[in-house]
């Protein structure tokens, strides 16, 4: 489950957890859209290992200028909140899985 | 919305093979391109070695192959493809401000000239973005630069003035039109484009730009950056003797997939492509139906 999230619980969750996943995105963003259903099927897939989170970078233009966030959709990897890695634009479900395994 | 079976991009020689196989093994075909079929068929000079059709000329063709389309009743949607997503069991195309779901897609849309600025790959997502309408909200109030390969690229920019207080337009081509008075138009040939901590550096032969943002607009993109995630070798898709691409369901054809750049050829593969599709469509309807 992709959990949609504002800055209060991006500090006390994402920033918490041993591995998150943490999808920056907008709502007038076509690439996002597109994104998201397939975020959802990996966290599906791994979710015994890694938290997912969503957030709107409107609502938390922070939280996207600290992860360096220029382009949406952009996927950010954090292990105990510090910053792993990071995925920009579309990519296909095996894509992402991969490039969130290859980051464990 | 209803999905069809194939999608097919392009109107070449391969795209428009490709759909008359389709569209002749009954199959649902949406097929994307410009109505006037293929610019760089209708402009060649003379063709020799089209089969059945001795020192033809270009344009001749194309009204051969616009007969064959009407023929079978096969109609083209002029859109401009701008990405291809692949959503696992489908694909979406992103057609203007529309979505369209296919099952397959053939990507037909020939060799794309030209190479990416230096610097820009490597920026792509970092201070460099294709896309004026997805990422405006992300330079709000900062100065941006705008790269612009065609006269419609203007629009983009006088959109992002809107947003962004300074506008610096490179145009890449002659006769610019009229711009907001807060886009400082530069006919400067652009050399490369240099990330700087986070910001970036226009550079052309005279001199450089800092901007916190560039957007480099071209008409045609790169089969990578259409569909996110395809295999690609150099400016072409990888495919196999089926035409058959990294991503399961989609296929490409004629100059996309790599020399020789011939017309008899790219048709051939736009015949494999679509009875790949069409194999590829029928079995997945016999694993749903055991399923």
């Amino acid at each position: 489950m992709v959990k949609k999230i504002g800055e209060a619980e991006f500090l006390a969750e994402a920033k918490t957890a041993d591995v998150a996943v943490v999808d920056f995105n907008a709502t007038w963003c076509g690439p996002c859209k597109m994104l998201a259903p397939v975020v959802e099927a990996v966290s599906e897939e791994l979710d015994d290992q890694v938290k997912f989170y969503s957030v709107d970078v409107d609502d938390c233009a922070d939280l996207a200028a600290e992860y360096r966030v220029q382009s949406v959709p952009c996927l950010v990897l954090l292990k105990k909140g510090e910053f792993v890695s990071q995925s920009i634009g579309f990519k296909p479900q095996p894509a992402v899985t991969s490039w969130v395994k290859g980051n464990l | 919305m209803s999905r069809y079976d194939i999608a097919i991009i392009g109107t070449g020689p391969g795209g428009l093979e490709a759909a008359i196989t389709a569209t002749i093994r009954n199959k649902k075909v949406i097929l994307l391109g410009s109505k006037d079929l293929s610019q760089k068929l209708s402009r060649a000079h003379e063709i020799q070695n089209f089969l059945g059709f001795p020192a033809v000329k270009g344009e001749d063709l194309a009204k051969a192959f616009q007969g064959h389309l009407d023929q079978l009743g096969i109609g083209i949607t002029d859109e401009r493809v701008s990405a291809v997503y692949a959503m696992g069991d489908y694909f979406a195309l992103q057609a203007g401000e529309e979505m369209i779901e296919a099952t397959t897609v053939i990507l037909a849309t020939g060799v794309v000239q030209g190479k990416p600025l230096p610097g820009e790959e490597e920026s792509l997502g970092h201070g460099v973005s294709y896309c004026a309408t997805c990422d405006a909200a992300l330079v709000r109030g900062k100065k941006v630069a705008v790269v612009g390969y065609s006269a419609k690229e203007e629009e983009e920019a006088a959109f992002l003035s809107e947003i962004c207080p300074e506008v610096l337009y490179f145009p890449m081509y002659k006769e610019v039109g009229q711009l907001p008075q807060n886009v400082t138009i530069l006919e400067e040939k652009v050399t490369a484009l240099e990330n700087q901590d986070g910001k970036m550096l226009v550079k052309t032969a005279e001199m450089g730009y800092p901007v916190e943002g560039v957007f480099v607009l071209r008409d045609a993109v790169a089969p990578g950056q259409l569909v996110p995630g395809l295999e690609t070798e150099g400016a072409h898709v990888k495919v196999n003797r089926k035409m058959e691409s990294n991503l399961p369901g989609l296929f490409a054809c004629g100059d996309i997939v790599g020399t020789p750049y011939q017309y008899i050829k790219a048709a051939g593969e736009g015949n494999i492509a679509a009875l790949s599709a069409v194999g590829y469509l029928d079995q997945l309807k016999r694993s749903a139906q055991n399923g």
